[in-house]
Order: structure tokens, then C-alpha cells, then sequence
């Protein structure tokens, strides 16, 4: 019989064994078919729990190659397909491209031009506001601020379907100006430099409707608790990081950095108006979602007092029938309601372009997806990736 | 030096693109409105972190390339022969009066490698990648250099001049067959058209 | 007399007429002594002798007399029940949340109602076909909703529809209630981690957290109304404040919402549906069930909806009683009575459901452990101490 020292059994009962449950992560593939991730996106989560430490975003299912695309295409030819960059916002999209060409030919593109297209720009993004505001809400869980948003989207897409005959691609925009109307009756084929009658009309008074429903998805979203606990605080982007990695637009505004494209360039005449720049406080979900609907805000005061002062013209300057553009490069960028869209084009005297390339918002801002995502939780993934606002065309190009 | 024909006061930025030309070593242009600065492939990396630590460029906009070739696959080729080249490209910007500058080296046309941006600015990871595969460009030192766009089985580098456009090889471009004449009207060349087709 | 002989006198007055299924279990235990399976209407075993007798002819009682028959009628019943309680209420679900929404829900389907659309969708799940995912485990995945579905059925058997009309007054009522419904967790464990899907497991795992952290609170609150009734059996808590002429709610406001919440979330539903999470999860625990299973599911929800709903018109609403109705229409008005007061929670919730986003899941932890438990145990304690005080 083996003697047991007591000692030994002692220093076993008073050691404390401590076991680490060895638990795997998982890989979780998120897309690319999923409700929440606004197109194909596909991201590879490694995930400890509900906590992630990983996520590899794999974009490219939607890309078409525009840039290769536009090196055989002739201007008026782009500026048809352009639009489908962000497909959200569509008009915006062809506003920077046409206005490089113009600055390459160096043209004057009359005033009431101008005017149309900043209101149809601003209406665009209106539109894109709308939709993500509504369908933020929805990811969370909340079925009901999209109706209400989107039951005013109608009203502007009906506008802009009046006025371009397209609802998201409106091809609108011409070398030199916006599209000039048939008179009342297309069988005459004489142009008539003009909008449809009524039509500005009754964009301001539409205004007022869009006005009215973000003032319902604040109540019904702002004051609600659940939502300010699962957004405030969460996905916080510091002004530093979003600098570094190019985010642009609403998304590093909220981070409290007043920079507007609309004030400090000059592809359209946004110096004529009076509207400010919305800055958030903590560049966290919240802001993000906030600091969208207050731009509604302001772009309906824009559209109206661009509306009470348009200027009476031509529709579009005279050019020959066939473009050729002269050499040069130019970059124009834009304030696109995703963020900074520009266009970098570079022309040999040809009808097309020789190279364009098209700096896309959510490029940039998805690519910051794997700093912000580090360490969240899998609600958040989808929390904070929605707050971002990014369209895939827009991504992928 | 300017090169826009209609100016012949300076350009009001012409002051602002000779300042970051003398900071980073290079030289600079400015073309309609767009500020260009051409930096030696050795000075590329310090270029930028000068640009982003004393300049206030702390902006990263965007990183691509032109191929500068005189033989074009698809598309029309150059009217005047250029040198044959990679010409890399990165935009950066200030937040605060939003002035742009655009950052140019070149590099050879066979094989180009530039050591990568990632370290100074962080969102140069994704837009190296792209150019990685659309132009071939090698960068060196860049953490996870794949496709980013296109399938991992994807050979040859799209942006090219050298890469044929493939949907026109299946069908070829038809030209100017598209500008048909409307049955009632006489002649195409009627002065009321809306659209100015090429 | 004596009760036993005021109950033979009844009998005998009502033997050749009065017969119905339901009826009185202590009453039922006299009448096996006497005669098999007859059941009277309309005599209770405590202290109301009513006359409110359903009459029937012979054949019939005759025929249900059988044993087999009687039970293949109360399957019938408990079938068509079940179906007709969720497709009501899912319709309801449809129709408010349309209108809540500016929309005009179901339209085609019967007329401008529309009220056929969930006919017409249960149809269509049942001509749907039963994938069973390769990698599944077949047995769990195919028991999983009938465990769930079990679950809900198993609850219709304690709730009071009228002062006689139950299908077993159990003394243990609400304990029994209680228990039973948690079934249904493990039905939810089952459906998620046999779906061999990533997404799957994690919405199970949600659902087998969530539901069990919420399992506290909806007990700790039911002991209030039993604390002041002083019986668990569901009948006599609707008796005691039929008695005292007050609905609970007055007394147990803080037990009647912690109630509400924690039947929220046993129910999975908005702002408690993290396990099936929409956009997120695609349907968490329920992505890979399609056809009838997913019938099963559905129908398991809205039943639940409706079952919970009870017991909390039961427990704090007064169940099947209205002040200043007479008992004699309360036999019949009962079930009327109580399906509205149901009806009228089964609104709340559908309210809530298209007002509010969902919890995270550690919020939702939190809500329970730091604030639910300890208000409701508060609740228990001020109770049993103003009973005893008063």
C-alpha cells in the first residue's frame, strides 16, 4: 500500500487549477447575398463569440469597369453611364465629369444651367439622404421610418422624373449646359429652352412635404432609447483616422470636421447661398444617422432659394454637334451626398476620353471598415456598416 | 508654369503650388485649376509624409495611375508620341480651404515598383491594390498586395493600353452606324438635334 | 342541503338534457362515480350552482360519451384552435402594421379585407417543399417545431375562457403554465444548432440566452398576483378578484409591466428579437426551415402571442370578468370578455413590434438581470408584506 504524504495532497487541494475553455473562433461570412449589406458586399468576420477581431471586406462583385469602359466611349456616351456610379444619388453622379470636360474646353455654361443642375444636384441628394435615414432604422429593427421617408423619396423622384424622364439615371446633363425640352407637343421637334411648366413650382412646394417627413422620422427615431443606446458610442471614427483613410462627406463631418466641398469649389454656384455646414460631436452611429437628416434640412433651403432666384437663359451653350476636347488634365471633385466624388480626367484632343478616373465616396469609406470594426460586437458589424452609407456601384465602379 | 493658354496674370494658386513644390523637391504645374506636382521616384514616400506633416495635405483622396502608351488596344491612340510610361498618381487634400494637390512620379513602363504608401497614410492600402491590378505596379513593403476587384484567377492587368477591351472582341465597336435618320425627316444633319452623338 | 346533494339534486334535474364537453373537473370526478363520462354544464363544484346549461340532444351525449370520440373532438378542437388563433392574429399583425404604416396591407385575398391572405399562406407553405439541409441532423431538426409548437398548444389548457369553461383547472395553474411554455427554449436551441448554419447557431444561442434570462422576471412577476389571490390555479386568481370586485393591475402595475416585457421577449419579439434578427442573421434560428416547419414556427408565434396575452389578462386584467355584468352572461359573454381584453395586449405588442428596433444582446442581458429581477423580487417582497399587513 503506497503511501500518500500528506503534504502533497495538501499543496493539490490548496492549488488552484484554473482550465481555459479552448473555444474556436468562427469565420463568418457575412454577404455577399444579406439583407443588410446594401449590395454585394462580403465580409470575412473571424469572430470569438459575438465579438469579432477580424473583418477582411471582399468587394468586386459589382464591378463593370468604367474606367476601361470610358477610354472607348465618347463624352455624351459617358456621361449616360456615369450616373450608375452611385445609383442612389444619380444626377450628382454626372455633374463633376460633365464639368470637367467643360473646363477642359474651357466653356461658359449659362447661369439658369447652372441653377438647374444645383437644383436637381440637391435634390439627389435629398433622395440618397432619405433612403439611408429610413433605411438605417430598419437595420436596427425598426420597420416603420422607412415608410414614412420613403413615401416623400416618391415625390422627389417623380420630380426629377418630370423634369429628366428618369427616375435614378437621368442622363440630364450636356456638354455645356442641361438638356433643353421639346415644346408641349414632341411632334414639333423644336426645342424650347426651358423646363416642363410647374416644374419648379411644384419642387417648392414639395419641400415643404420632405420637410415634413424629417421632422416625423426625428420623432419617431430620436427620441426613441433603444435606438440612441445602440448607436451612441458605437463605430466612434476619429477625424484623424477618417483623414487617413479618405472618408469624406457626412461620414467625416460627424466626426466634427466642417469640411464642405460645396463651399470651397466651384463646379456649381453654391457661393449664392446661404446654408450651413452640419458637424457632429462624437463621429460615432448617431451622428452619423443626425447629422444626414439635418443635411435634408439644408438642401431643401438651398433648392428653394436657388428656386426664388433663378435666372432667366438658355439651357445650354452652343456647341459643336461633335465634341473633341481639347488636351489637358483636370481634377474636379464634388460634394456627393456619399462624400467627395472626383473625376480625373485626362484628354488627348479626341472625342473620348484618354484616361478617366473616377474617385468613388465609398471606396474610401468602406476602406476603413476594417480599423472601425476591430474588437465589435456582430449586432454592431451591422450598426455600423449601415452608418456608413455606402452603395456597392459606388464601391465597385 | 502655368499652361492654361487663356491666363496671363498668375493662376491664384500659383502660389500655394510653387510652396509644395519647394517642400517636397519637386516641380509643379498647374492645368486648369488642377495644382500637379512631379516628384522623383526616390522622393515619393518622403514627398508625402512632408506633404501630411508640414503642408496640413493630411487629406489621402485617391492613388492611380495612367499608362502613357503609344499603342492602344481599345480606344483611340495618342495624337502626339509620348514616352512610354507608368505615370503613378496620389491626390491630397487639406481640410480646411480644400485645396488639392495632385502627386505625380513615373515609373517604367516594364515591370514598375515604388515602395508602398501604407505606413504615412493608411487609406493608400485599398488604392494600391487596385493599382496593383489594374497596372501591374509592384509595391514594396505593402501587407496584403491581392486582387482587389477582380477574381483571384484573374491574369493581365486591365487598365493597360496593351489589354484589349474583351467585350469588343467578341463585338466590335459599329461605329457610327447609330446616328440613324428619323423616317419623315430628309437628312440627318438637321440643326434642331438634341443630342450630339460622336 | 349540502353541496353533494344540491350537486345529485342538479343532476338529476339536468340528466336527460344537459351535457356539454366542458365542464367542471370535481364535478366530473362525481359523475364517473355515478354514470362515465358525463359532464354537466354549468355547475361549478364551489359555490355557484347556474343554470346556464347548453342543451344537446341524446344522441349526441350518447355519442360523446365514448371515450375515443370525446378525445378525438377535443384533438379536433385543439387542431382547428391553435390555426385559427394564429392566422386571426396574424392577420391582425398584417392589417395594423399596414396601417400604421400608411400602407394598406392584405387587399386581394377575400374581397377588399383581404381576410383569406393567411388561408392562402398557410396553403401555400404546405405545397412547399421540405428541404432538410444536407449537413442537418435530421431527427432534431424535424422534432425541433413541434417541441416549439407543443409548447404553445400545452399553455391553452390552464387559461380560463369563462367561469366555467376551462379545459383544466389545474391547481398549480400558473406554475404549470409557466414551465410548460419553457419548452419551447429548447425547441429553439434544437432548430438552431441542427441547422448546421453558422448563422443558425448563433440566433439559437441568442434565443437560449435570451430566453432563459427572461424566464426570472416573467415568474417573479406572476407571484404577485398569487401572493394576493392565494391560489396558483388560474380560475381561482380570476375568482379572488372577481371577489374583491378590483383587477390586479391596480395593485401590481410594476409586476403587470415587468410581465409584459419578459412576454415579450419569451416570444422573440421586437425589441426582443435578436435570435431572429432580420437583417443581421437572415432568420436566425429559423433560416433554414421553409414549407410547413416554418409553418409550425409562425403559427407557434402568434399562438404564443395569444396565450401569453391570457395568462396576463388572467393574472392582472381580471380574465373573462367585466364589472356589472350579471353571471348569468358571463358564461356565455366570458370568452367574448376575455378575448378582447387579449386583443387588446395582443395590439400593444404589435405596436411595439413597428415602433421600436431591437436590443443588443447585452443590453438586453442587462435589461433583465439589473433591472427586471430586482423589481421584480421588490415587488414580491411589498406584496406579501401589505398582504400580511392588510
Amino acid at each position: 500500500m503506497t503511501t500518500i504524504d500528506a503534504d502533497v495532497i495538501r499543496h493539490l487541494s490548496e492549488t488552484s487549477v484554473s482550465v481555459e475553455i479552448e473555444t474556436e473562433d468562427m469565420t463568418l461570412n457575412i454577404g455577399p447575398q444579406h439583407p443588410s449589406t446594401h449590395g454585394v458586399l462580403r465580409l470575412v468576420a473571424r469572430v470569438d463569440g459575438e465579438r469579432c477581431f477580424d473583418v477582411q471586406p471582399v468587394i468586386g462583385y459589382m464591378h463593370r469597369g468604367y474606367e476601361k469602359l470610358s477610354e472607348v466611349r465618347s463624352y455624351p456616351q459617358i456621361t449616360t453611364i456615369v450616373n450608375r456610379i452611385d445609383w442612389v444619388s444619380g444626377y450628382a453622379n454626372e455633374v463633376p465629369f460633365i464639368v470637367a470636360a467643360e473646363k477642359l474646353m474651357e466653356l461658359e455654361v449659362p447661369e439658369r444651367a447652372q441653377y438647374i443642375r444645383l437644383i436637381l444636384t440637391e435634390m439627389a441628394r435629398i433622395a440618397s439622404h432619405l433612403v439611408f435615414n429610413a433605411s438605417y432604422p430598419l437595420e436596427l429593427g425598426a420597420a416603420t421610418p422607412l415608410f414614412f421617408a420613403l413615401r416623400e423619396r416618391e415625390r422627389v423622384l417623380d420630380l426629377l422624373e418630370s423634369v429628366t424622364g428618369g427616375r435614378f439615371h437621368p442622363n440630364f446633363n450636356r456638354i455645356g449646359g442641361v438638356k433643353p425640352a421639346y415644346a408641349s407637343g414632341s411632334n414639333t421637334r423644336k426645342l424650347t429652352q426651358d423646363l416642363p411648366a410647374g416644374f419648379l413650382a411644384e419642387t417648392h412646394t414639395a419641400m415643404d412635404k420632405v420637410l415634413e417627413a424629417t421632422e416625423q422620422l426625428e420623432d419617431l427615431v430620436a427620441g426613441n432609447e433603444i435606438i440612441l443606446a445602440r448607436t451612441r458610442g458605437i463605430g466612434v471614427l476619429p477625424p484623424e483616422v477618417a483623414a487617413a483613410y479618405g472618408v469624406s462627406g457626412p461620414n467625416m463631418r460627424s466626426s466634427g470636421v466642417p469640411f464642405d466641398l460645396r463651399k470651397n469649389q466651384d463646379y456649381l454656384p453654391y457661393d449664392r447661398f446661404d446654408f450651413d455646414v452640419i458637424t457632429g460631436e462624437n463621429g460615432d452611429c448617431w451622428d452619423r444617422w443626425h447629422v444626414r437628416l439635418l443635411e435634408i434640412r439644408e438642401s431643401v433651403k438651398i433648392i428653394q432659394q436657388a428656386i426664388d432666384g433663378i435666372p432667366s437663359g438658355d439651357l445650354q451653350a452652343k456647341v459643336p454637334k461633335v465634341i473633341k476636347v481639347p488636351a489637358g488634365e483636370t481634377y474636379v471633385r464634388a460634394e456627393n451626398p456619399k462624400g467627395e466624388m472626383g473625376y480625373f480626367l485626362v484628354s488627348d484632343g479626341k472625342s473620348g476620353p484618354y484616361r478617366l478616373k473616377i474617385r468613388s465616396a465609398s471606396f474610401s469609406n468602406i476602406s476603413v471598415l476594417p480599423w472601425i470594426l476591430e474588437g465589435a460586437l456582430v449586432p454592431d458589424i451591422i450598426a455600423i456598416m449601415g452608418s456608413l452609407d455606402f452603395v456597392l456601384g459606388d464601391v465597385d465602379r | 508654369m502655368s499652361s492654361s493658354p487663356s491666363e496671363t496674370a498668375t493662376h491664384p494658386l500659383q502660389e500655394f503650388a510653387d510652396h509644395v513644390a519647394d517642400a517636397v523637391g519637386g516641380t509643379a504645374e498647374i492645368q486648369f485649376d488642377t495644382i500637379k506636382v512631379r516628384v522623383p521616384n526616390d522622393r515619393w514616400i518622403e514627398a508625402h509624409a512632408k506633404a501630411r506633416d508640414t503642408l496640413d495635405l493630411v487629406f489621402f483622396s485617391w492613388l492611380s495611375a495612367i499608362d502613357w502608351s503609344n499603342e492602344v488596344e481599345a480606344g483611340d491612340p495618342l495624337e502626339e508620341e509620348v514616352e512610354e510610361r507608368v505615370e503613378l498618381m496620389t491626390a491630397l487634400s487639406d481640410l480646411t480651404e480644400g485645396r488639392l494637390v495632385v502627386f505625380s512620379t513615373d515609373l517604367p513602363s516594364e515591370n514598375p515598383t515604388i515602395p508602398t504608401l501604407v505606413t504615412t497614410f493608411a487609406g493608400a492600402n485599398w488604392h494600391e491594390r487596385e493599382a496593383y491590378e489594374m497596372f501591374g505596379i509592384e509595391f514594396e513593403g505593402h501587407p496584403n498586395l491581392i486582387h482587389l476587384y477582380l477574381p483571384d484567377s484573374f491574369q493581365g492587368n486591365p487598365l493597360r493600353k496593351s489589354f484589349p477591351l474583351l467585350s469588343r472582341e467578341v463585338k466590335p465597336w459599329p461605329g457610327k452606324v447609330d446616328v440613324e435618320a428619323m423616317p419623315e425627316k430628309p437628312s440627318p444633319d438637321e440643326p434642331s438635334t438634341e443630342n450630339p452623338e460622336a | 342541503m349540502s353541496t353533494d346533494e344540491k350537486d345529485r339534486d342538479t343532476r338529476r334535474k339536468l340528466r336527460p338534457t344537459g351535457v356539454c364537453l366542458l365542464g367542471d373537473p370535481g364535478l366530473a370526478r362525481h359523475a364517473e362515480a355515478e354514470a362515465p363520462a358525463i359532464w354537466y354544464a354549468g355547475l361549478s363544484g364551489g359555490n355557484r350552482a347556474k343554470s346556464g346549461a347548453v342543451i344537446m340532444p341524446t344522441w349526441v351525449v350518447d355519442l360523446f360519451s365514448n371515450f375515443w370520440v370525446s378525445l378525438g373532438g377535443k384533438l379536433l378542437l385543439v387542431a382547428l384552435l391553435i390555426p385559427l388563433v394564429g392566422m386571426v392574429i396574424g392577420f391582425a399583425e398584417m392589417k395594423l402594421s399596414a396601417k400604421m404604416q400608411y400602407r394598406v396591407g392584405p387587399y386581394f385575398a377575400g374581397g377588399r379585407w383581404g381576410w383569406a391572405q393567411l388561408i392562402a399562406d398557410g396553403v401555400k407553405f404546405f405545397q412547399k417543399e421540405d428541404i432538410v439541409p444536407t449537413d442537418a441532423d435530421r431527427p432534431v431538426f424535424k422534432s425541433a417545431p413541434i417541441l416549439v409548437l407543443v409548447g404553445t398548444v400545452a399553455l391553452f389548457v390552464v387559461i380560463p375562457f369563462g367561469p366555467n369553461l376551462i379545459f383544466r383547472d389545474l391547481d398549480v395553474g400558473i406554475f404549470y403554465a409557466l414551465a410548460i411554455s419553457s419548452l419551447s427554449t429548447i425547441g429553439v436551441l434544437m432548430a438552431g444548432w441542427s441547422s448546421a448554419n453558422k448563422y443558425s447557431l448563433i440566433g439559437g444561442l441568442r434565443a437560449a440566452g435570451q430566453l432563459i434570462a427572461y424566464e426570472l422576471p416573467l415568474v417573479l412577476a406572476a407571484v404577485g398576483p398569487v401572493i394576493l389571490a392565494g391560489t396558483m390555479s388560474l380560475q381561482g386568481i380570476v375568482q379572488a378578484q372577481v371577489d374583491a370586485g378590483i383587477p390586479y393591475i391596480l395593485f401590481q402595475v410594476v409586476a403587470f409591466v415587468i410581465f409584459m416585457i419578459a412576454a415579450l421577449a419569451e416570444l422573440t419579439r421586437i425589441p426582443f428579437d435578436m435570435p431572429i434578427a432580420e437583417s443581421e442573421l437572415v432568420m436566425g434560428y429559423l433560416t433554414e426551415y421553409s414549407g410547413f416547419r416554418f409553418l409550425f414556427f409562425f403559427l407557434a408565434e402568434f399562438a404564443n402571442m395569444f396565450t401569453m396575452s391570457a395568462i396576463a389578462v388572467t393574472l392582472f386584467l381580471g380574465g373573462w370578468w367585466l364589472p356589472g355584468i350579471p353571471e348569468d352572461t358571463l358564461e356565455f359573454a366570458g370568452p367574448i370578455i376575455l378575448i378582447g381584453k387579449v386583443f387588446l395586449l395582443v395590439f400593444a405588442m404589435i405596436w411595439f413590434r413597428w415602433t421600436f428596433p431591437r436590443f443588443r444582446e447585452d443590453q438586453l442581458q442587462g435589461l433583465a438581470w439589473k433591472w427586471l429581477v430586482p423589481l421584480a423580487l421588490i415587488n414580491i417582497a411589498a406584496t406579501a408584506t401589505l398582504k400580511v399587513i392588510f
